[in-house]
């Protein structure tokens, strides 16, 4: 095909002037920037859009001085490192693109981004076709976008809480730096699966973890929750509260990806525990006064009605052999009372602990201090005395209260000793689920447990016919060894022999 | 009179000597047989038995007692009680308004007619012996 030369110009002019009118129409702005040769920077062309996109008031279409508008709409700053950008471009660019933001009449500040092609003129004159857009959404999607990745990252730092996050599919798990730190390690220790989380959780929590977790993914709790005890990478334990919820599912329904939260919650159940404690305290020392009460209503008011009765027989009494017996009455009543007072008194200073200082005590060493105090009984009734507590034995106990146990124990061994045999008394060291235990055995008398068993330890009560028997001491003793922390126990057959264990509390 | 033939059982002597001077300064004929503890006063109902006399027909029963206590000797008197072909009235006599044991009395219903609150007086005894 042959071209007619004047044709081709004339369809070039009308080209041109068809660009020109395309150009003016485009809604981007198009332009044209020159870096002159003596270091000037010119726009030559802008299209149309120009006033659009910089709201160019009229007087500003008519005078249309390009730099002095943009340096009163651009940000001083962007547009200084507009031109410096222009400035540094060298031989070797071909594209430069800017961001740059300006402040306009109405539609406020504005993000553009401006793209263009260079092109080096013979005469070393730097030339950029481009065009300019306005990024003002994406930027503010953007910045939105990265404020919310540097709040929810600071949120993960700050927290106390961890983060995790399971694929199911790919069997990989996400541990957040503050769960890691939870269980004491740091980035450069390795934990990206499920099996190297759960081989740290305690046996005894594992069953419930499991369950939990399960009846989850089974749908049949809205959410995961289990607390459990997980070990450190020191070799401790740590309370670890685990939440989460499935969060994406297949095409089957089945789940892919769970996500949740760690919480360290060891110092909330060390309180709980504490809490417990105080509890039982608290418990016991109600116990101990019902007993209290009980003890006043039989004890105490026995008396006050005797002293009523014997005070309304005196009235009519007129006889003086009656009288001076009734006074005798009164008088022995009134001695019980004392006594029975003096009793209650040693009770609440036990177990309000006004003598209750605990000193490391050696144990062995105490009882042959009160085998030697009652050596006599001990000969005149020939009691065979098997002491088998280490020599180095200490416990921590209130030293009046360890000589009156140990005294007690042993004169009541004696006293109720059988009366066909040699009187043995065993004092041994045991160990019981790892609490510590004096052991002392006799051969005597007995007591029937099924009958007597509760009421043992209760104030002023006797199972013996003797005459001797006051019935205090061992209510003296259990309330001495609780107050210290510890318990007592008792095992016994009539006819063949007490045991009592007597634990320690060596905590102080 | 309602009754003749009385046991008191309670560890306290002095309680021995003021039912003595009540029934005697009240005029109410009566010679209880006294007991320490409940042990004794079954050993006495036995006694009594074996001799082919009656049973006490009143038994005046204190709770705090030594080798069998009052809730003991009701135990005991339970299953004794079907070889025993008069009736035997108990009242308790005791010292304690503790809820515990005033509860504890009404699940021996069957055995315990009434539960007097010591001191007793003479209007306790009245109403015991003649109403």
């Amino acid at each position: 095909m042959i071209i007619n030369p004047s044709l081709q110009r004339k369809i070039n002019l009308e080209n041109e002037m068809s660009y020109k009118k395309l150009l003016s129409r485009l809604p981007d702005l198009i332009f044209q920037l020159t870096y002159t040769k003596n270091g000037q920077i010119v726009f030559p062309f802008f299209n149309k859009a120009v006033i659009d996109y910089f709201e160019l008031s009229k007087e500003e279409i008519r005078t249309f001085n390009i730099s002095s508008i943009f340096k009163s709409k651009i940000y001083e700053s962007d547009f200084l490192q507009l031109l410096e950008s222009v400035e540094q471009l060298n031989n070797l660019d071909s594209s430069w693109s800017f961001e740059f933001r300006a402040v306009l009449p109405t539609k406020g500040l504005r993000w553009f981004k401006a793209v263009a092609n260079v092109e080096k003129s013979i005469d070393d004159e730097i030339t950029l076709f481009g065009r300019m857009t306005d990024i003002t959404e994406e930027k503010e999607k953007e910045i939105h976008l990265k404020l919310s990745e540097e709040r929810f990252q600071f949120a993960l730092e700050a927290s106390t809480n961890g983060v995790w996050d399971l694929d199911i599919k790919n069997d990989r798990v996400f541990y957040s730096s503050q769960s890691m730190k939870m269980l004491e390690f740091d980035e450069a220790d390795i934990i990206d699966t499920h099996q190297k989380w759960d081989e740290r959780i305690h046996p005894d929590d594992l069953d419930d973890y499991q369950s939990a977790f399960n009846k989850h993914l089974l749908n049949e709790t809205p959410f995961y929750e289990n607390a459990k005890r997980m070990l450190t990478k020191t070799g401790k334990y740590k309370w670890i509260l685990s939440r989460g919820k499935i969060i994406e599912r297949d095409d089957k329904g089945f789940p892919i990806r769970l996500t949740g939260t760690h919480t360290d919650i060891t110092e909330l159940k060390q309180q709980e525990k504490k809490l417990l404690q105080t509890l039982e305290i608290i418990n016991e020392q109600n116990g101990r006064l019902m007993n209290f009460a009980h003890i006043v209503s039989h004890n105490l008011s026995s008396h006050t009605s005797n002293f009523k009765m014997l005070l309304d027989l005196i009235e009519e009494e007129k006889d003086t052999g009656t009288i001076a017996e009734i006074h005798n009455h009164l008088r022995t009543s009134s001695n019980a009372l004392s006594q029975t007072i003096e009793h209650l008194k040693e009770l609440v200073d036990i177990n309000t602990g006004v003598v209750q200082k605990k000193e490391n005590l050696n144990l062995n060493l105490y009882l042959n201090k009160v085998l030697s105090v009652l050596s006599e009984e001990i000969s005149n009734n020939k009691v065979k005395i098997y002491n088998k507590i280490p020599k180095d034995y200490n416990v921590s106990f209130n030293p009046s209260y360890l000589e009156s146990i140990l005294l007690n124990f042993t004169t009541n061994a004696i006293k109720y000793s059988h009366p066909d045999r040699v009187p043995e008394i065993n004092y041994d060291l045991k160990s019981d689920k790892g609490k510590t235990l004096l052991e002392i055995r006799d051969n005597g008398l007995g007591i029937d447990m099924e009958k007597y068993g509760q009421k043992l330890f209760g104030m002023y009560k006797t199972f013996h016919n003797n005459t001797n028997a006051r019935g205090i001491g061992l209510f003296i003793t259990k309330n001495q060894i609780e107050a210290m922390g510890g318990k007592v126990e008792v095992e016994s057959k009539a006819n063949v022999g007490t045991t009592f264990k007597i634990y320690f509390n060596n905590e102080i | 009179m309602k009754f003749s033939d009385v046991f008191v059982v309670d560890d306290d002597k002095i309680f021995h000597f003021i039912i003595k001077k009540l029934l005697l300064s009240n005029n109410i004929n009566v010679e209880p047989s006294f007991f320490e503890n409940g042990l004794l006063a079954l050993e006495g109902i036995q006694n009594k038995m074996n001799k082919g006399e009656n049973p006490p027909d009143l038994i005046l029963l204190d709770i705090n007692m030594p080798i069998l206590d009052g809730w003991q000797f009701l135990e005991e008197f339970k299953r004794i009680k079907s070889k025993i072909a008069k009736e035997i009235t108990i009242y308790i006599v005791s010292s304690s308004d503790n809820k515990a044991d005033l509860n504890k009395a009404k699940e021996y219903q069957e055995e315990v007619s009434d539960y007097y609150l010591k001191p007793m007086t003479v209007d306790d005894l009245h109403e015991i012996f003649y109403k």
